[in-house]
């Protein structure tokens, strides 16, 4: 594992606007943010030898990706099925595929028309056959919000977490926004304005859900070697790591941490992690933390170590994960007001305060990332990457 | 009361026995004939011992609530005219990794508390489902 730790490296970033109606298809986000990301790392379309991305509902393919770019040759490609716990092993495993030498220049992207054609809050959809899913769909229980309120509340329940701690988050991240002009969401709000948003589940409310998002973005990956010899800063892959298997349905699944709800596969994950990265938790200049909803910022606090576990909402509330904070978390404003393309913009918001041009939102001295990916609710499992600077 | 138009549960090889019990408004679970372990959801090994030989038993039909939500967003047009309405997620007396979900019948979701008592209420919803909710105790 060790032999992994900085031998790869994004090389570059990309996107589209994001909007609530892009205009054009899955397809042409795709290729837009891949044009983007390689024009960023200063490659042309014929350096390309490989192409990955994820997939739940809209989403493109690589071997519908390379033809309409005109890739030459893919040596390797990924189509991962998963939805957010999966969007960091992407990143991990293109860094794999160029470690091991069977790519050398690899983009991950995705790309989706969430708000305009299939929505990712569901309306109008019938839900996925999910194995948990026949046991929880005809009670009206299948939404992404219900889901994450029924954990919201089992923190509530255990810890004392509150509404305003869930709300700390949002007005955090969208004073964030204020400073990105990507963000969909730039009027800042205040816990007021929060705690007057309609209830979408209880105890969640709109302000505490993600964006539904038209946009694609992309990341090139490839080896340091060769990252140090193009346009940008290398930002190194010093830490790429997923796994889990437990489902929350049932404690049944969860012979390490009996049938707490409260605690995530992120928190059996975080040692590998760190321990591949060569740092611990109090190493993190910047962390974006997957945010489908507030409360997986709050619970992955606790599970990656930045406080003890019930502490999340209380180390919110102290202002440590403000952009002025110890620990900025989500500087570009999240999913919940930069916009949601599945986690892959966690990832290019990691890379842009690496190389030192988030601009307004910059983290003085920012030199170790951590991004996360959903911590492995609904589906089980989880993803995340630690990523250095090159100095 | 659109219970009707609600999606219905897509019983797979493991589970149709459990479906049907709840049919017949029975409550089972499995116990593995080997390590004695009682299981749900429903599935053909035992996760302890890996023992495939279960039996199916009935269990008492009481639980404590762990945790709930009230639903408000209308997430299935086929369900506007319900919300809010509240989801509950149980464990069984039998066992804390025995966890069931569920709609509450009887109740005011104002009164929900964590370990909260509650029975298993057998609905059917047309002449071939029947869906479990479960009623303050």
């Amino acid at each position: 594992m060790g032999s992994f730790r900085d031998r790869t490296a994004i090389a570059g970033v990309g996107y589209t606007p994001f909007s609530k109606d892009s205009g054009v298809s899955t397809l042409t986000l795709a290729v837009d943010a891949i044009l983007a990301a390689l024009e960023d790392a200063g490659l042309a379309v014929d350096e390309v030898d490989g192409l990955a991305t994820h997939r739940v509902g809209d989403s493109t393919p690589p071997w519908v990706v390379a033809p309409a770019l005109g890739v030459p040759e893919v040596s390797w490609y990924l189509d991962q099925f998963g939805g957010g716990s999966v969007s960091h092993s992407v990143i991990g495993q293109a860094a794999m595929a160029v470690a091991a030498g069977v790519a050398e220049t690899v983009v991950c992207y995705r790309a989706i028309n969430a708000r305009s054609e299939f929505r990712m809050g569901g309306t109008g959809r019938a839900p996925a056959p999910i194995f948990d899913m026949q046991y929880q769909a005809p009670y009206g229980y299948f939404a992404p919000p219900q889901q994450f309120a029924m954990f919201a509340r089992a923190h509530m329940n255990a810890y004392g977490t509150t509404h305003e701690q869930f709300g700390q988050i949002a007005v955090q991240q969208r004073a964030n926004a204020v400073k990105n002009a990507r963000a969909l969401k730039r009027d800042p709000i205040t816990l007021d304005d929060y705690l007057a948003s309609r209830w979408i589940a209880e105890p969640l409310r709109m302000l505490d859900c993600c964006l539904e998002t038209d946009g694609a973005c992309a990341v090139v990956v490839t080896s340091r070697e060769r990252a140090r010899d193009l346009r940008r800063t290398p930002v190194l892959v010093s830490g790429a790591v997923w796994g889990g298997g437990d489902s929350f349905f049932s404690g049944a699944g969860s012979a390490a941490y009996g049938t707490d709800f409260t605690v995530t596969e992120a928190a059996r994950m975080a040692p590998r992690l760190y321990a591949m990265a060569g740092v611990g938790p109090g190493d993190i200049d910047v962390a974006e933390l997957y945010d489908c909803f507030t409360y997986s910022v709050l619970v992955q606090l606790e599970d990656y170590g930045f406080c003890e576990k019930g502490e999340g909402g209380p180390f919110v509330e102290s202002g440590a994960t403000a952009l002025d904070g110890t620990l900025p978390v989500n500087t570009h404003g999240g999913f919940l007001s930069e916009g949601y393309v599945h986690g892959i913009n966690h990832i290019a918001e990691a890379v842009a305060q690496l190389r030192g041009d988030a601009g307004d939102r910059q983290v003085d001295g920012a030199e170790v990332a951590l991004s996360t990916a959903q911590p492995g609710y609904v589906l089980a499992g989880t993803s995340a990457l630690i990523l250095r600077s090159d100095t | 009361m659109s219970l009707g138009q609600r999606p219905r549960p897509e019983a797979d090889r493991d589970s149709a026995p459990w479906w049907a019990a709840v049919r017949r408004h029975e409550l089972i679970v499995q116990r593995c004939e080997d390590c004695g372990t009682l299981r749900f959801p429903a599935r053909a090994i035992c996760n302890r011992c890996r023992c495939r030989s279960y039996e199916w038993v009935p269990v008492q039909g009481r639980a404590k609530v762990y945790s709930w939500i009230v639903n408000h967003q209308v997430f299935m047009r086929s369900m506007a005219d319900e919300v809010p309405f509240p989801v509950l997620l149980v464990r069984l007396d039998e066992g804390d990794d025995l966890l069931m979900y569920g709609n509450l019948v009887d109740g005011d979701a104002e009164d929900l508390r964590p370990g909260l008592p509650v029975e298993a209420v057998f609905v059917d919803v047309d002449d071939e489902t029947t869906v479990v909710h479960w009623r303050p105790c």
